[in-house]
């Protein structure tokens, strides 16, 4: 006993002689402990950005296979137990179902293989995601654009418009589609376009639904275009999609080797955050596309930054999100009039991400499909934008949208093009446009903000 | 005796932190650069997909040297039907003395947009594949083509390898697919020559073709099952009866 007592003491004394020392090993602990800790959240995060990319190259793989024919590869990107939501048509379930509809809906065979047969034209081209993982990062949204060109040579031509809301799981690793929502807005003939549209009335069930019923009714009804109807969005309420992390500043580090760890750890951060980053502002471009689509302008607005800016062909700029609200306005009221089409395709995407994650630059383009008062129209054009992260949410700084071309539907944009508006009179902006010029006929060549990616030459925006 | 007793015992306790210390330190170093290769792979997927969307935005405005530019200098280009073309400068010639001058002219759009961009980095993590959608939108009318790219890092820097760009359909405005496609492109269509022939024969829309994808099924692993010998054709999918 007593020498048990002794020995404490002694221990004690030695481990108090050396107070010093045992602070620096406490200190050192913590940091290995805060490293350790570090180290288990970038892996999460890793996680979260591969899931996301994985997402995205399901969605894209989907519409390869449903260009070509391949519907039992297409129904193969689903659990066993998947499920697919037909417009009003109803609920199918299982990978042999969703492959039958697949081929009933795009003329392909059940009995042939992979393929269509001569003249069948069935691209359903898969743009703009926004892709959430849940924060267990088992399980994911997305919201996705389907923009379809379909068809049989000399009997029909036909444009498709449709909103997909998804949901994923992670089963061994592999991501998959768990149940998938097909809101089909409009199939358009060519000829009139989607201007020409009369509304539905009663029963709109495509003839697939009558031949090959499904194994549930839709929960919700609605009425396709020209009916303004916005498929629920899965990301309501959670701003996850647009947020990466907060800019940080790394501290000196001391070194030893375990401060050249946290160096290490400091550097790999910072480019996980970057490439994180990058996904969250295809994620904010694509959200404000869909705000747009529907006539959400102050969701869409909410996206700027306090004393961010917007501009959109010669309207000229207004700066922070009342003004750019009050700018938004001007293409219709809130929500959409009766039969107004104001679709803006978000793609072509080049991110470029500050060297310490705070502000972003982008290039992106997008194709415009309107109708007012029943007269179709198309446009495209070109986006620089610029974006800030504001701790750890990506916001637009600026938004400036250079319009290539404005074009009547029904004789096309090479026959009859519009010009652009000019600044509004009713609602003008805070300053003029900031670059003068005319949309097609004639040709402005949209300056860069990047230098070119291989050669890193600054592109001319005027000419070679 | 005691206190030696003590001293080897806390020395070797430390001794034995210490090296537990450097194992962790050791694991943890692992760790990070392994999550490192994860993330220079995410960032890759994202330089590569650039690089395919610059070109689209080039070609927008005939800005080919700046488009030649993102060519490796042995890269090899084959477009529609046109055979292949082997290095930088004779992808500056295709365009340049095939598609046009330098430089977007009034009137004349030909927009090349680049949708549903699908990148695959090779384990190897210097070579990499897309497929992509060109979506045209041109003075002429509709264009939908495929590229199945091939790129390669060199110093750092994602370039293309290979340009591969079969064309699938092209239509004009007034009635778009519905009758009014046009015929894939052949060698002798228009100057420039070929260096070498097309590596494959196919029709565009009406008729069936599949540029094979450069990736396994994303969910199952499997390759890609060929298409049926009867794609394309007016029987493909009647029973035999009514053949």
């Amino acid at each position: 006993m007593a020498v048990t007592s002794k020995a404490l003491l002694a221990l004690n004394l030695m481990l108090g002689l050396s107070l010093c020392s045992a602070s620096f090993a406490r200190d050192e602990a913590a940091r290995l402990a805060a490293l350790k800790s570090r180290v288990q959240a970038m892996a999460q995060e890793t996680a979260c950005v591969e899931a996301i990319t994985k997402i995205q190259t399901l969605g894209r793989a989907f519409g390869y296979y449903t260009d070509k024919g391949y519907f039992g590869e297409a129904a193969d990107l689903f659990t066993e137990e998947g499920s697919f939501q037909w417009g009003v048509d109803g609920i199918y379930r299982g990978k042999a179902h969703i492959r039958e509809l697949l081929t009933r809906h795009g003329g392909g065979s059940m009995t042939d293989g992979p393929g269509l047969p001569f003249g069948r034209l069935n691209l359903r081209m898969q743009l703009q995601p926004v892709v959430t993982v849940a924060a267990d990062g088992n399980s994911a949204h997305a919201r996705w654009r389907e923009w379809g060109l379909l068809g049989e040579y000399k009997k029909s031509a036909t444009w498709g418009d449709a909103i997909i809301e998804d949901d994923y799981v992670k089963q061994n690793e592999v991501w998959k589609i768990a149940a998938r929502r097909y809101y089909l807005n409009f199939e358009a003939p060519y000829q009139g376009g989607w201007a020409a549209l009369k509304a539905v009335s009663g029963d709109w069930r495509s003839p697939v639904a009558k031949e090959f019923p499904p194994d549930a009714p839709v929960p919700q009804q609605y009425q396709p275009f020209p009916a303004l109807f916005v498929p629920p969005y899965d990301y309501a309420g959670t701003l996850a999609a647009i947020q990466s992390r907060a800019p940080f500043d790394s501290p000196q580090r001391p070194d030893d080797a375990l401060g050249r760890l946290e160096a290490l750890a400091d550097a790999k951060e910072l480019q996980l955050a970057r490439t994180h980053s990058v996904r969250a502002i295809e994620n904010l471009q694509a959200m404000y596309g869909y705000y747009i689509d529907k006539g959400q302008w102050h969701k869409a607005a909410s996206l700027f930054s306090r004393d961010g800016t917007y501009e959109s062909g010669q309207s000229g700029v207004y700066i922070g999100t009342a003004h750019v609200e009050r700018a938004l306005s001007l293409m219709g009221p809130p929500g959409l009039a009766p039969g107004q089409l104001n679709n803006y395709v978000m793609v072509q995407p080049i991110i470029n991400v500050s060297d310490d994650n705070r502000t972003a630059k982008a290039r992106w383009r997008s194709d415009v499909q309107l109708a007012r008062d029943g007269h179709g129209r198309w446009g495209g054009g070109v986006y620089e934008n610029e974006y800030v992260n504001d701790k750890g949410t990506w916001k637009f700084s600026k938004l400036h949208f250079y319009v290539t071309f404005w074009g009547d539907y029904d004789q096309g944009w090479a026959a009859k093009p519009y010009p652009m508006d000019p600044p509004s009179t009713t609602n003008p902006p805070d300053r003029p446009p900031t670059l003068v010029y005319q949309s097609f006929p004639k040709l402005q060549i949209v300056p860069y903000h990047y230098n070119n990616p291989v050669s890193g030459r600054p592109t001319p925006g005027e000419h070679e | 005796m005691l206190k030696k007793t003590v001293m080897a015992f806390v020395s070797l306790w430390a001794a034995a932190a210490y090296a537990q210390g450097s194992q962790e330190l050791q694991g943890l170093e692992q760790q990070l650069n392994s999550l490192g290769d994860r993330i220079q792979r995410l960032q890759d997927l994202t330089e590569v997909e650039i690089v395919q969307d610059a070109y689209g935005y080039y070609v927008d405005k005939a800005q080919w040297h700046y488009l030649a530019d993102l060519f490796a200098p042995d890269a090899t280009l084959e477009i529609g039907g046109k055979g292949v073309f082997l290095g930088r400068a004779r992808v500056f010639e295709y365009m340049h003395v095939g598609l046009g001058p330098i430089g977007p002219r009034d009137g004349l759009l030909i927009d090349h947009q680049q949708f549903q961009c699908l990148p695959t980095i090779n384990p190897d993590g210097v070579t990499a594949a897309v497929r992509c959608i060109a979506f045209v939108m041109s003075s002429g009318g509709w264009g939908h083509n495929y590229y199945e790219d091939k790129f390669v890092k060199i110093n750092g820097v994602w370039q293309f390898q290979k340009l591969h760009g079969p064309f699938n359909m092209y239509s004009g405005y007034k009635v778009g697919w519905l009758d009014n496609t046009i015929l894939n492109t052949y060698p002798e269509k228009w100057p420039p020559w070929p260096d070498l022939p097309p590596t494959v024969i196919y029709l565009t829309f009406p008729n069936y073709y599949i540029e094979p994808y450069h990736y396994p099924n994303p969910v199952t692993g499997r390759p890609m099952p060929p298409p049926s010998p009867r794609a394309g054709g007016e029987a493909f999918g009647r029973p035999p009866a009514s053949q």
